[in-house]
This record gives structure tokens, C-alpha cells and sequence, in this order.
């Protein structure tokens, strides 16, 4: 099993459950990955020039292999890290972006008794018609093909057992966390809670359910964005059940070799829903992989996936986004004092640490909010996003910046609007940057 | 007029609330106002209502799972799978009876007798589904071994049956990924794999590689 490769295992025979499984697996990982660098010395030995990448690929095709046999949680922690495109040297990337579209279908029947448990129902029962065979695959869940009453619908299972699992894949997943991130176990905690407490709530269907409709209602009048009716009294704890969307993820759409203006407009969907969101309702659809985006045959950019949502205290809101906004930003003090709020300058830091930190992020900053500051932006040129990454790296190789810095709800917020911008790179789209603007203040 | 089913639920009711069987097939017909003549109609002995009961269970999930759509497009594998699901399923709503049966079954390496007539109709059912599988090259028919896969299916079935009991998890989810990983396991081996290819191979070599005369046979 552990010998095939990945993508070409279309059914998941077994899934290992129990946490000493996991363990198991991951300790293979380990041994394998220490099997790597042996391999890469050795080759060193012999070739002084060669570089990492083929030591990287090596090493992220066995965590891969491991995270995508493991499902669930773990393979959602891989899709978070391939968001991070910055943090992560691109051979990982590339291996974790597979995640994100292949993941084994389970058995028929287990879908049946799914709806057993919670409708005393079978499927075929519920529905006019029932796909069996699942069509997608999400990370902790398959998407089914149903109609009802003419209707084309889309139907949600989770797999069993997911939620118990997440805390102890969590674990599992840290120590593999910390050597690709290079910061120490301990400090990653307090965002692997906050990790955990997004996953978690994305295992309650319930809850999605409601989010999806309350989201859906109030981003209604947004330009080309369109949503999928959810239907409440079919879904369950773990069944949701909406209307399907026709259309292509991404890589499908951008294969049809759309047209500028296509490009854009959906560009500026894009643009406009995360805005919107982040600064009128100060809460995140925060999960911007492409798998949970359809681009209809009309053009417009359909949205089918509401599981992770981050909520934005105004204590965060108001010192993050008032430094996008070049009148703070050009004040030192008030910077400075900004930076404090967000934990990214320390209380016990030296006038001479806090020289280097505001620096450091100052320059972060700056770039971030680069697509803010003009009206319009190019999301197409790659010089932005070389510079975005160069400091990425940069960063993840400076001492100073393996102590966890900043406050927990960098991750989700980063990870929102930086694969918002990964993904109007890829479209090559230019946005209107100014339809829904941050709030800020210029003193604290 | 005693019927199969009230005299199962009589029974199970009995045990239940006493927590063991009724002292007499007298006292219990008395109790549920029939005569014993009436009871031996039916059953000769409280373990024959036992053993009919867990029966009783198996030939309803039969009926039930072969009643789905589906059922005519599933695999070996997944009729299989639809069986324990849908078993398990069923008999949640009698788990204290199951619970009560099992506990009392002395520990063994032999099928207790209670559940004999279910193990026949299991087999049978397994029997069934395996030559399905078998014809349809679904499975890999080896020589002695694929007459022996209902065994390993009843194997599963018994690990299974006993997981259930002590299975603490809201809505029994964990039951259902034992079913999960051990009905898939279970049929992995079943199919097709590198030890049949590696027989062929080593088959081969004997019969064409001149293995025979270098080694003297």
C-alpha cells in the first residue's frame, strides 16, 4: 500500500483510524523522510553542487503520501499548507496541491447507512435519484450527484469519526509542522488551538448549514457571485444537501483559455465577496482553495463552501487593517504602537529588536496591502508576487523569526487574503481594489 | 393467538426486566396468557426463541438490503459491506437484548449455538455474494483457499458483533469504520494480488525454466 503512488489509488482501501495507526503512519513518514537525507548525502558525496529540491520533493512526496492516506484532518492541514505557497519551498507545494482535488471516495453502502442514521431513510428514498458514487471528493466529506422534484442537487457526506480524530491528528501532524516551518513545538500551540477550533467547526454540518444560508443572504447583492440554495430540512449533523452548481473549478476554467474580461470579472467577484465580507460583516469565508469555487457557464463565480469561517475581533480588525492604509504606516509611533497590539513587537523587546521588527514589518505590511493603496491592481505581474514570496522565504531564515510572533488570528486572515491573491495571480486578473474598502483609524 | 413475533417479544421483554430466562416455559405462558401446548407450537425450548430471534435478525436485514435500488449494482464488496451496516443498524434497536444474549454465551473458539441458524444463513448469504464475485473476476479464485472466504467474512463478522458491544461512540460511528476497514481489508485480500502473480510466476519457472532437472526432480 504504502509503495503506490500517489493519484493513482482511485479507492481507499483502509483508512487508519485508531491513533496508534496514525502514529504508525506518521512514523513511517519519519523514517522515510530520515531515508531521504541519507540518500541526499550520500549523492553529496559524489556531487558536491547538487542542490535541495530533489531532497525536498523527495521528503514532500512521502509526507503527502502519508497526510492523503490519513484523510480527514491531517489532509486538510495539508491543503492550509499548500495555501501557503510562501512559506513553503515549491516542491512541497506541489505535492500538497494534489490534495486538494484527489482523495479516495468511500464504499457505497456506508453512504447508505449515513442516511439510515439520520433521515431512517435510504437515499433512494430521500431522492427521485441518488448518485451513489460519490463526484468530489472534499477533505473531510464527498459530494454526491441527487435530484429531487426536477432538481439537480448536490449532497455532502462527511465521513464518520471525523471529528474525534482531529485533536490527536493534530498532534501527529505537529512535529512535521515545526521541521517545515522551522519554529519550536511549544510555540506552535497557540495556533494549532486556533487551527483546531476551525477545523472542529467544520466537522458541524449543522452549523455550515446555517452559515451557508446566512452568508449566502447577505452577500447576496454582490456583482456575478452567485450561491447555491441550501435545503436544512435534508441535511444532518453530518448530510448537507443544496443545489448543484453547474460550472468548472479553476484549473478547468483557465484551461478554456478565457478572455481578458472574463478573467477579470470574475477576478472582481472574487475581490469583492472576501472584501465585502472582511470589512462590512468582519467574518471570513477563510478557506480560498480553488476546489471550493465553481465559475458558471454565465461567467459568474459560484461559491459552494462555507465550513471555515473566521470571525475578526475589532481589537484585530481595527490595528490590521488601519496599517493598510498608507497614512498610519507613514507614522512610526502610531505603527509602532499598532504592532504592540497585534503581539508582533513584544513587551520585553530591545529598542534595538524592535528597530529590526518594525522593519521587517513594516516592509510585510507594505507589500500586503500594496493591492489596497491604488485603485486598480495588476493581480498579473509577477514581479508582486516574487517580491511577496522572496520575503517569505527572507523571513523563514532569519532566527529572529522562529519565535512565534503575532496574534492567532494571523493565520486564518493570511491564509484568506493570501490565497486570495494566489488566486487572482493565477487568473491574471486586474481588479477594481476600491469597491469595498478597510475601515481604519489613523491613532492609538 | 401467540404469534413468532409476540412470543419473541414476550421474551425478550422476560429477560430484560428480570435479567434472566423465565424459570419455566409454564410461567411464561401463563404470564402472557397462552397455553404451553401454544408456546411448543412454535418454539420447543427458550433457546430456540433465542436463537430464532438473532435469525430473525439476519433474514431482515437480507430483506432489507436487497429491497434498495442499489442493491443490483453493487459489488461483492459492497453487498457485503451493505450487510453489516445494515445489520448493525438493525439490531441498535434491540441492543440490550444482544448485549444480554452475548454476555451469556460462554467464551470459546467455537460458534456459540446460539448463533447457529444465523452463521447458516450468514454463510449462505456469504457463499452467495462470493461466487458473485468470483464469476465476475471481482475476486481471485484460488484453488482450497476461495472456498474458505466466508469464513474469514464470519471471523469478521464475530470481531465485529463484539466491537459493537463495547463500543461506547455517540450513534455507534466507530462500529461503522470498523466495518469500514474491516470489510475492505478482508476483500483486498480476496481480490487479486501480488502473491497470485508471484505463484503464476513461480509456476512458470518450474515448468519452463529447467528449474525441474538443475534441482533434480
Amino acid at each position: 500500500m504504502a509503495d503506490e503512488t500517489p493519484g493513482a489509488t482511485p479507492e481507499q482501501n483502509s483508512i487508519p483510524t485508531t491513533k496508534v495507526q496514525r502514529s504508525a503512519k506518521f512514523v513511517k513518514t519519519g523514517i522515510k523522510i530520515g531515508g531521504n537525507y541519507i540518500k541526499h548525502y550520500s549523492k553529496k558525496l559524489f556531487n558536491p553542487d547538487l542542490d535541495k529540491s530533489e531532497l525536498n520533493e523527495d521528503n514532500a512526496a512521502d509526507i503527502y503520501q502519508s497526510l492523503s492516506e490519513l484523510k480527514g484532518s491531517a489532509l486538510k492541514v495539508a491543503q492550509m499548507l499548500s495555501m501557503d505557497k510562501n512559506l513553503l519551498p515549491q516542491a512541497y507545494v506541489d505535492k500538497f496541491t494534489q490534495s486538494q482535488y484527489n482523495a479516495p471516495p468511500l464504499s457505497g453502502p456506508l453512504i447508505v447507512q449515513t442516511f439510515r442514521k439520520y433521515f431512517g431513510k435510504n437515499p433512494d428514498q430521500i431522492f427521485d435519484k441518488f448518485n451513489i458514487r460519490s463526484t468530489n471528493a472534499a477533505s473531510i466529506g464527498q459530494v454526491h450527484q441527487a435530484e429531487l422534484n426536477g432538481k439537480k442537487l448536490a449532497v455532502k457526506i462527511q465521513y464518520p469519526g471525523v471529528g474525534d480524530s482531529i485533536s490527536s491528528d493534530l498532534k501527529l501532524v505537529k512535529p512535521f509542522a515545526f521541521r517545515m516551518l522551522g519554529m519550536s513545538e511549544k510555540e506552535l500551540d497557540v495556533y494549532m488551538k486556533e487551527v483546531e477550533e476551525r477545523l472542529l467547526e467544520e466537522t458541524d454540518y449543522e452549523l455550515e448549514v446555517r452559515r451557508s444560508v446566512e452568508f449566502s443572504n447577505a452577500c447576496a447583492n454582490l456583482d456575478n457571485v452567485v450561491f447555491p440554495n441550501y435545503y436544512p430540512e435534508l441535511s444532518s449533523k453530518r448530510i448537507i444537501t443544496m443545489d448543484w452548481l453547474e460550472g468548472k473549478h479553476l484549473k478547468e476554467f483557465l484551461a478554456t483559455k478565457p478572455s481578458q474580461q472574463l478573467r477579470d470579472q470574475i477576478g472582481q467577484a472574487l475581490w469583492d465577496f472576501y472584501n465585502f465580507q472582511q470589512h462590512e460583516l468582519r467574518a471570513v469565508h477563510a478557506d480560498p482553495h480553488p476546489g471550493n469555487f465553481m465559475i458558471t457557464p454565465e461567467g459568474k463565480l459560484g461559491v459552494i463552501d462555507f465550513g471555515c469561517i473566521k470571525e475578526m475581533p475589532e481589537d484585530f480588525y481595527y490595528p490590521f487593517f488601519s496599517l493598510t492604509s498608507t497614512n498610519l504606516l507613514d507614522n512610526k509611533e502610531e505603527t509602532i504602537k499598532a504592532f504592540r497590539q497585534l503581539d508582533m513587537i513584544h513587551r520585553d523587546d530591545t529598542p534595538a529588536q524592535i528597530e529590526f521588527y518594525y522593519t521587517q514589518y513594516k516592509e510585510m505590511i507594505s507589500l500586503f496591502a500594496l493591492p489596497y493603496i491604488t485603485d486598480t491592481f495588476d493581480f498579473s505581474q509577477t514581479a508582486f508576487f516574487d517580491q511577496l514570496y522572496g520575503f517569505g522565504e527572507r523571513i523563514s531564515k532569519m532566527p529572529e523569526f522562529k519565535q512565534a510572533r503575532g496574534v492567532k488570528h494571523f493565520i486564518y486572515v493570511n491564509r484568506t487574503n493570501f490565497g486570495l491573491y494566489n488566486i487572482l495571480h493565477e487568473l491574471k486578473a486586474k481588479v477594481k481594489t476600491d469597491t469595498f474598502k478597510p475601515h481604519v483609524v489613523l491613532e492609538y | 393467538m401467540a404469534t413468532i413475533e409476540s412470543i419473541q417479544n414476550a421474551y425478550i421483554d422476560y429477560v430484560l426486566t428480570e435479567g434472566e430466562q423465565p424459570k419455566s416455559v409454564y410461567i411464561f405462558a401463563k404470564q402472557n396468557e397462552m397455553s404451553e401446548a401454544e408456546f411448543y407450537q412454535f418454539y420447543g425450548s427458550f433457546e430456540a426463541v433465542e436463537l430464532g430471534i438473532w435469525a430473525g435478525f439476519a433474514n431482515k436485514t437480507l430483506a432489507e438490503i436487497r429491497a434498495q435500488e442499489v442493491w443490483e449494482g453493487y459489488t461483492s464488496r459492497e453487498k457485503a459491506l451493505s450487510f453489516f451496516y445494515g445489520f448493525f443498524e438493525l439490531i441498535k434497536s434491540s441492543r440490550s437484548f444482544a448485549v444480554y444474549s452475548i454476555k451469556k454465551q460462554p467464551k470459546g473458539f467455537t460458534t456459540p449455538k446460539v448463533f447457529t441458524p444465523l452463521k447458516d444463513i450468514f454463510e449462505g448469504f456469504a457463499d452467495e455474494i462470493m461466487k458473485e464475485g468470483i464469476e465476475s473476476t471481482e475476486l481471485s479464485d484460488r484453488k482450497y483457499f476461495s472456498k474458505k472466504y466466508k469464513d474469514a467474512l464470519w471471523v469478521q463478522f464475530v470481531f465485529i458483533l463484539n466491537f459493537w458491544i463495547n463500543d461506547n461512540s455517540a450513534g455507534f460511528e466507530k462500529t461503522d469504520e470498523a466495518i469500514e476497514k474491516g470489510i475492505n481489508v478482508t476483500f483486498d485480500l480476496f481480490q487479486r494480488s501480488p502473491i497470485d502473480n508471484l505463484f503464476e510466476y513461480g509456476k512458470f519457472l518450474v515448468q519452463n525454466g529447467g528449474i525441474k532437472d538443475k534441482m533434480g526432480f
